[in-house]
């Protein structure tokens, strides 16, 4: 408390790179799993992020030009700031001055050739904001562990943000092995897991970080054989919220998995990230996790979402879905907040319930969709 | 979904008569429709269209004159059924409902409403619009278009002399005209009234017909069927419409065996639909698709008539720009500051329009993807300055005034107008959307730059005010209506 209250008491226009240097000390505070509100209250936040803010206008003319033409009036608070569109990381570089790396979507509903590009000033500076996280959540009471990965590793795809984070994970002190069993080209490596989990020589638990895609996956690969993973060992599954994969039951797959990795629902993590912001979301700590359908997403204290009305934007009430919006402080080089299409709603302790895509695509007719459309003519861009 | 308990639920289906009921049934909601359909064992495939088969034989008998007459006289007692003046027509007194029912739509065009998740004054206008296409005069002047000598569709006939004199032999060779016993159609999602004109035209060339609506044009399809069984019992026997949820897993077999079972299939859809019904349907059985198009108007506002762009606005509002008629690109001719003041004017029109003819209500995911659209445009218009966006308060329309390279197809009445210097520019801009192309509407523009877009693919070149309903006999994505689902024979 009594550093993030330092962190919020500068005045004055700072530069990007000076509250980027404030927040990583933010990073690097005590954690506390309750969606900020103990750790950075209203006041606090609304001055770090209005601090961020004004570096943000000040850096960024397109962004200024962008929140004058939207907005009458200066904002006062986080949420009085208007939100861009996660859709607009397709369109433009989104940066204050040099990205060191850019992440890629990985191009859900466009197909590849529309992927939205995240340009990030600064990996190590991603990598705190997510540290401090991660560790809570995944890592939290291990000593020592061995990582399986259906992730790509991060030099197998460098411009993937979750691959670059399945990167940081594995470089932690309690990681002591790790295996990527994951190739864009074959999908998951069966044979490459059996092998690791047959390693009698270090039996340590296992942490097998996962899409839940590629969960699926390696669950019909097995076809419903055994293949238990040594007890401690827990799960960190992500993605199935955004529509791509056939939308997953969690309660069926957390079944399958105990059925057949020997790993039970209170050790399956679910992690919510998008490659547009740096923080992350997880809804629970490992080995604590309560029923699937009891959980709630809880992102860092240097975020906050709200559900807005898809009629208006309008802000909703705790318990009432909408479009998630959030405010990423550690997205100080480019913009914290972002509309996205995600449905969900908060709950009263800052956490939030995922609901998945805004229910109801357009409706079909004869004409084209904006996706058949780009698809038909080629006028994507981006391609890798 | 969402459920509507209280509201009696539509039926998604009509099998032809001696049919046993379907023992089981499963619900659900098509657009704000409560909605029952057969389960997917309530009946065999292979029965249903063993059923079709024998009753087009019965079809096959009866003189295309006389086909014209019935299914025209359906037509208009489809428009009666649902015209809330009807009543007082025929009574010369109005009917207690008749006022609320012109205020509010009959209940008829509100179901069709509820079901397309269109405004009644939207389900109403498109009715309005497609309704005299489905007459006896223009199905009469239909069949005359696609078969001059129109004896070809009831046997074999003397064809046309070579050298144009009508009824002259030409070397003793006699024609005709037989469309296949069992046409299976999948319908177009939500654009009301397109099942219906499918179903027409297949029936015109004598084939049975087994329909699968798309999800939100059930109530009008069904609702027409249903008139064609009580016009005469020879329809009524090879006339089947069935809802189904297209793509879910339980229902493959039962779409495979209709697709075996069919001669010929005619698809609305996706890519992706067309794709899924090739890679299902017997290598013997004919496909007829109609994939997603885009409209494009061409606008010289200096020349042409006073209201462009209230024709304008009508062109891209009607169906909620679901339609493959409707305009999503203007190409306007004139400085970019010129265009700026006509944008100006097509966003009072659309607005007038709103006003006149409502928008549905919208999904979540709709709304949704309109601010990301407009967000990203915006910002797009912070970092280059070459953007200007006119929005509804509401959001129910947008003009957006952009370079033509920024154009993607979006819906919703988002019309998306692009300024270009002369009509030679507008030829790159078309040559970059003619795999999608179908529609183009003009004005100001001659008829001479015709043969250019048709080259560019267009397959429809009509005037502006022209745009959202087409005649009877146009050219459905290049195709002739009539003729794409018959097959030919000689007689020598």
């Amino acid at each position: 408390m009594t550093r993030a209250c330092g962190i919020v008491s500068g005045t004055g226009r700072a530069s990007i790179g000076e509250v980027m240097d404030e927040l990583r000390e933010l990073f690097a505070g005590d954690f506390v799993d309750n969606g900020g509100a103990s750790i950075i209250d209203a006041a606090a936040f609304d001055r770090l992020a209005l601090r961020v803010h004004g570096a943000q206008r000040a850096s960024n003319p397109v962004l200024r030009r962008y929140w004058d033409a939207c907005a009458r009036t200066e904002p006062s608070a986080w949420h009085e700031i208007t939100p861009v569109p996660v859709q607009a990381f397709r369109d433009l570089p989104i940066i204050a001055g040099s990205a060191e790396t850019v992440f890629r979507t990985s191009g859900t509903t466009g197909g590849d050739s529309r992927r939205g590009e995240h340009h990030v000033a600064s990996v190590e500076f991603y990598r705190a904001a997510a540290r401090a996280n991660y560790r809570h959540h995944l890592l939290a009471d291990a000593q020592a562990l061995r990582i399986i990965s259906l992730i790509p590793g991060p030099a197998l795809i460098r411009d993937s943000s979750l691959s670059t984070m399945a990167g940081f994970i594995a470089r932690e002190p309690e990681v002591v092995h790790s295996t990527w069993a994951f190739g864009p080209a074959h999908g998951v490596d069966v044979d490459a897991i059996r092998e690791a989990v047959a390693d009698s020589v270090a039996p340590h638990p296992v942490l097998l970080l996962t899409t839940a895609l590629a969960l699926v996956q390696l669950l019909d690969a097995l076809g419903g054989a055994p293949l238990p993973l040594p007890p401690g060992s827990r799960i960190m599954e992500t993605g199935g919220f955004k529509g791509r994969v056939a939308e997953v039951d969690r309660s069926m797959l957390y079944g399958r998995v105990a059925h057949t990795l020997d790993v039970p629902e209170t050790h399956i993590v679910n992690e919510y990230g998008m490659t547009e912001m740096l923080s992350q979301a997880y809804d629970c700590v490992a080995g604590k996790g309560p029923p699937a359908n009891e959980r709630v997403h809880r992102f860092p204290p240097w975020v906050r979402t709200r559900a807005l009305d898809p009629a208006d934007l309008s802000p909703l009430p705790e318990g009432r879905p909408g479009l998630l919006a959030h405010f990423d402080l550690a997205n100080a080089a480019s913009v914290c907040h972002l509309l996205t299409e995600d449905f969900g709603w908060t709950t009263a302790d800052g956490g939030v319930h995922l609901l998945g895509r805004a229910p109801g695509a357009g409706l079909r007719g004869c004409s084209l969709t904006a996706e058949s459309f780009l698809r038909a003519t080629r006028r994507g861009h981006g391609s890798p | 979904m969402r459920r509507h308990p209280d509201r009696r639920e539509t039926d998604a289906w009509l099998w032809p008569p001696g049919l046993p009921a379907p023992p089981a049934t499963e619900r659900r909601s098509a657009g704000d429709l409560p909605i029952r359909h057969p389960a997917p064992d309530a009946i065999r495939p292979g029965t249903l269209s063993g059923v079709l088969r024998d009753g087009q034989r019965e079809l096959a008998a009866i003189g295309v004159d006389e086909l014209v007459r019935i299914l025209g006289g359906v037509g208009e007692a489809l428009v009666a059924e649902l015209d809330p003046g009807t009543a007082r027509s025929q009574t010369g007194v109005e009917a207690p409902n008749a006022r609320r029912e012109r205020d509010h739509g009959s209940p008829g065009i509100r179901e069709i409403a509820a079901n397309g998740r269109l405004s009644p004054e939207m389900a109403r206008a498109v009715v309005d619009g497609m309704a005299p296409s489905w007459r006896v005069r223009a199905l009469d002047r239909l069949v005359a278009t696609e078969f001059p000598v129109r004896g070809v569709l009831d046997g074999f006939t003397a064809e046309r002399g070579s050298a144009g004199k009508a009824g002259a032999p030409e070397a003793g060779r006699l024609v005709r005209a037989a469309a296949p016993p069992l046409t299976l159609h999948f319908g177009a999602g939500s654009v009301p009234g397109v099942t219906v004109t499918s179903m027409i035209r297949a029936l015109l060339v004598k084939s049975a017909v087994l329909v699968k609506p798309g999800a939100g044009d059930i109530a009008l399809t069904v609702r027409f069927a249903r008139l064609l069984h009580r016009a005469d019992p020879r329809l009524a026997r090879a006339v089947a419409v069935q809802y189904w949820p297209g793509g879910a897993p339980k229902w493959d077999g039962f779409e495979r065996g209709l697709l075996r079972g069919a001669d010929q299939v005619v698809v609305y859809g996706s890519d992706t639909t067309i794709k899924g019904i090739r890679a299902r349907a017997p290598a013997s059985t004919r496909l007829i698709e109609h994939p997603h198009r885009i409209g494009v108007s061409i606008i010289d506002p200096a020349a042409a008539p006073p209201g462009s762009a209230v024709d304008a606005a009508r062109a891209a509002a009607l169906f909620e720009q679901r339609g493959c008629v409707s305009t999503h690109l203007i190409l306007l001719l004139g400085t970019p500051e010129a265009a700026a003041t006509w944008c100006a004017e097509l966003a009072g029109a659309l607005a007038a329009t709103e006003n006149e003819i409502p928008a549905g209500p919208s999904t979540p995911g709709e709304l949704s993807a309109r601010h990301q659209l407009l967000g990203r445009l915006r910002l797009r218009a912070a970092a280059s300055g070459d953007i200007r966006i006119w929005t509804a308060e509401t959001g129910s329309w947008s003009t957006i005034l952009a370079p033509p390279d920024a154009f993607e197809a979006a819906r919703g009445r988002t019309v998306w107008v692009a300024p270009i210097a002369s009509r030679a520019e507008a030829l790159p801009v078309l040559s970059s959307l003619s795999a999608v192309l179908q529609t183009v509407g003009l004005a100001g523009i001659g008829a001479g730059f015709a043969q250019a877009l048709h080259d560019l693919g267009a397959t429809r070149i009509v005037p502006l005010g022209q745009v959202p309903f087409p005649g009877p006999d146009w050219f459905h994505d290049g195709s002739r209506p009539l003729r794409e689902l018959v097959r030919w024979g000689e007689l020598r």
